[in-house]
C-alpha cells in the first residue's frame, strides 16, 4: 500500500513544489506563447471577398450618388436663379 | 388617400407638434456666399461627419471592450480577431479620429487666416478653441484604451506633462492617473473620460458652437468686407447642403478605403513593470508638442526645460483662445502680423512633426 502510494506520488509529482524560478519560467513561457502583435486582416477568403466587393460597390454608389447630386445642384441653382421659391411664397 | 396626401398629412402632423417648418424656413432663408474661399465652409460639416462616424463605431466597440487591466488588451484583440468585421470597425474609428482632428486643425487655421473670428464671432471662435482641446483629449484618452506597450508608454509621457506646471502640476498628474502611477485605475478613468465625460461636454459645447454659427451666419472674406463686394448667395437648404453631400460622400469613400488597406495593429498587452520600449511616439497630432518637449535642454538657469516648454505651450493656447480680443480691430483691417503668426505656427508644427519622425 505504502509502496503504491509512494509510486503514485513519484509518478505524478504530487510531492514537488513549484519553485519561484519555475513559476517565473512558466509565466515567461506563457508570455512567449502570446502573439507579439495582432495584424488586422480578413479572417478568411469569404470575409476578404466581402470586404473588396463592399469597397467596389461603395465607390460605385458614391459616383452614382455624386452624379445625381450634381444634377440636383444644377436644378436647384436654376430654380434659385429664376427666384422660383421667392415667387412661390409671394 | 394618395401618397402625396399622406406625405402632406405626415408633414402637417409633425409640424403641428414640433414646429419643424420654422426650422426648414430658417435653413432655406439662410444664405451662403459663394466666392473663391467658399471651400473652407465645408470643413465644419466634415468635422461633424467624422464625429458622427466616431460615435456610431464607438457604440459598436464599447459592446465588446472591457476597461480592466486584465481584459483591455485581450478584448481589443477579440474585437480584431473574433468579432465579425471588428477590425474594420476599429480601423474606421481610429482613422476617423485622425481625419476629424486634421479637419479641426484646417478649420481653425482657415478661420484664423481669414480673420473670421472678429466681431461679432468672438464667442464662436472661443468655443471652437475649447472644442479643439476636447477633440485632442478624445484622442489622448482613446490612445491608452488598447493597453499595449506603446499606448502605455505614450500615456506615461503625456500624463507626466502637467507635473512640470508649477503649483497645480502634481495634482493634475494625480488627477489624470488616479494616483501616483499608471495603473488599472488610470485605464478606468481614461475610459470614463472617453465614453462619458468628454462626449457630454463636447455635445453641449458643439450645440453652443453650432447655435452661434447659425446666429451670425457665414463670414465673408477680407477682400469682400473691405470693398463691400456683392457675392452670389445660395440658400443653405437645399443648394449648399447638396454640395456638402458631395464632399461627405468622397470623404466617406476615402475613409473606408484607408481603413481597409491601412488598419491599426495591436501590440501585446502592456507590462507595468517593463521599461519603456524604444522609439515611443504619440499620435501624429501630438508629435509637434512631443518634439517641443524633447528639444528643450534639461535646465535653463534655475528652471527645468520641461516647465518652460509647458508654460510656452500653455501661453500659445491662451493666445489662441483670446485671439479675437487681442486682434479686435474692425473686420475690414487686414491684420498682416496675425496672418504671419498663423503661417509661423503652421511651419513650426510641420517642421517639428517631420523632425520627430526622422
Amino acid at each position: 500500500m505504502v509502496l503504491c502510494l509512494a509510486s503514485l506520488v513519484l509518478k505524478y509529482g504530487y510531492a514537488l513544489q513549484i519553485t519561484p524560478q519555475a513559476k517565473d519560467q512558466a509565466v515567461q513561457a506563457e508570455k512567449e506563447k502570446e502573439p507579439e502583435k495582432i495584424m488586422p486582416s480578413p479572417k478568411n477568403i469569404k470575409e476578404s471577398t466581402a470586404i473588396y466587393v463592399f469597397l467596389v460597390w461603395m465607390w460605385v454608389a458614391v459616383f452614382v450618388l455624386i452624379y445625381i447630386l450634381i444634377l440636383k445642384i444644377k436644378e436647384v441653382d436654376r430654380l434659385h436663379r429664376i427666384k422660383f421659391f421667392s415667387a412661390k411664397r409671394e | 388617400m394618395s401618397i402625396k396626401d399622406t406625405k402632406t398629412w405626415i408633414q402637417e402632423w409633425l409640424d403641428e407638434r414640433s414646429g419643424l417648418s420654422s426650422i426648414t424656413k430658417f435653413l432655406r432663408e439662410k444664405k451662403i456666399p459663394q466666392h473663391k474661399h467658399s471651400i473652407w465652409y465645408y470643413t465644419g460639416s466634415a468635422i461633424l461627419l467624422f464625429f458622427t462616424i466616431q460615435v456610431i463605431t464607438g457604440f459598436v466597440l464599447v459592446f465588446y471592450y472591457s476597461p480592466t487591466l486584465e481584459e483591455a488588451n485581450q478584448s481589443v484583440g477579440r474585437i480584431m480577431t473574433e468579432v465579425p468585421f471588428g477590425w474594420i470597425i476599429r480601423s474606421v474609428h481610429s482613422w476617423s479620429a485622425s481625419f476629424m482632428i486634421a479637419f479641426v486643425f484646417v478649420h481653425l487655421l482657415s478661420i484664423w487666416i481669414t480673420k473670421s473670428y472678429r466681431r461679432p464671432r468672438e464667442a464662436t471662435w472661443m468655443s471652437g478653441v475649447i472644442l479643439l482641446v476636447f477633440t485632442l483629449a478624445f484622442g489622448f484618452t482613446g490612445y491608452l484604451l488598447p493597453w499595449d506597450d506603446l499606448s502605455l508608454a505614450a500615456t506615461k509621457v503625456g500624463t507626466d506633462i502637467p507635473r512640470s506646471i508649477p503649483v497645480v502640476g502634481i495634482w493634475g498628474t494625480r488627477f489624470l492617473r488616479g494616483g501616483e502611477d499608471i495603473t488599472g485605475d488610470t485605464l478606468t478613468r481614461f475610459f470614463g473620460f472617453h465614453v462619458s465625460i468628454l462626449p457630454v461636454l463636447l455635445f453641449i459645447l458643439l450645440a453652443v458652437h453650432i447655435y452661434l454659427v447659425q446666429k451670425h451666419g457665414m463670414s465673408l472674406p477680407l477682400t469682400a468686407r473691405r470693398k463691400n463686394e456683392r457675392f452670389v448667395e445660395l440658400p443653405f437648404w437645399p443648394n449648399f447642403v447638396y454640395r456638402e453631400m458631395v464632399v461627405w460622400l468622397i470623404l466617406v469613400g476615402v475613409l473606408f478605403s484607408v481603413a481597409v488597406f491601412l488598419p491599426p495593429s495591436l501590440e501585446k498587452a502592456a507590462d507595468l513593470m517593463a521599461p519603456a520600449p524604444e522609439g515611443i511616439k504619440p499620435e501624429w497630432y501630438f508629435l509637434f508638442l512631443f518634439q517641443t518637449l524633447k528639444v528643450f535642454p534639461a535646465k535653463i538657469l534655475f528652471i527645468t526645460g520641461d516647465t518652460i516648454a509647458i508654460l510656452l505651450i500653455l501661453l500659445a493656447v491662451i493666445f489662441l483662445f483670446f485671439l479675437p480680443l487681442i486682434d479686435n480691430r474692425p473686420a475690414e483691417r487686414k491684420g498682416k502680423i496675425i496672418t504671419f503668426i498663423a503661417y509661423v505656427f503652421i511651419m513650426y508644427a510641420v517642421v517639428m512633426t517631420v523632425w520627430s519622425l526622422i
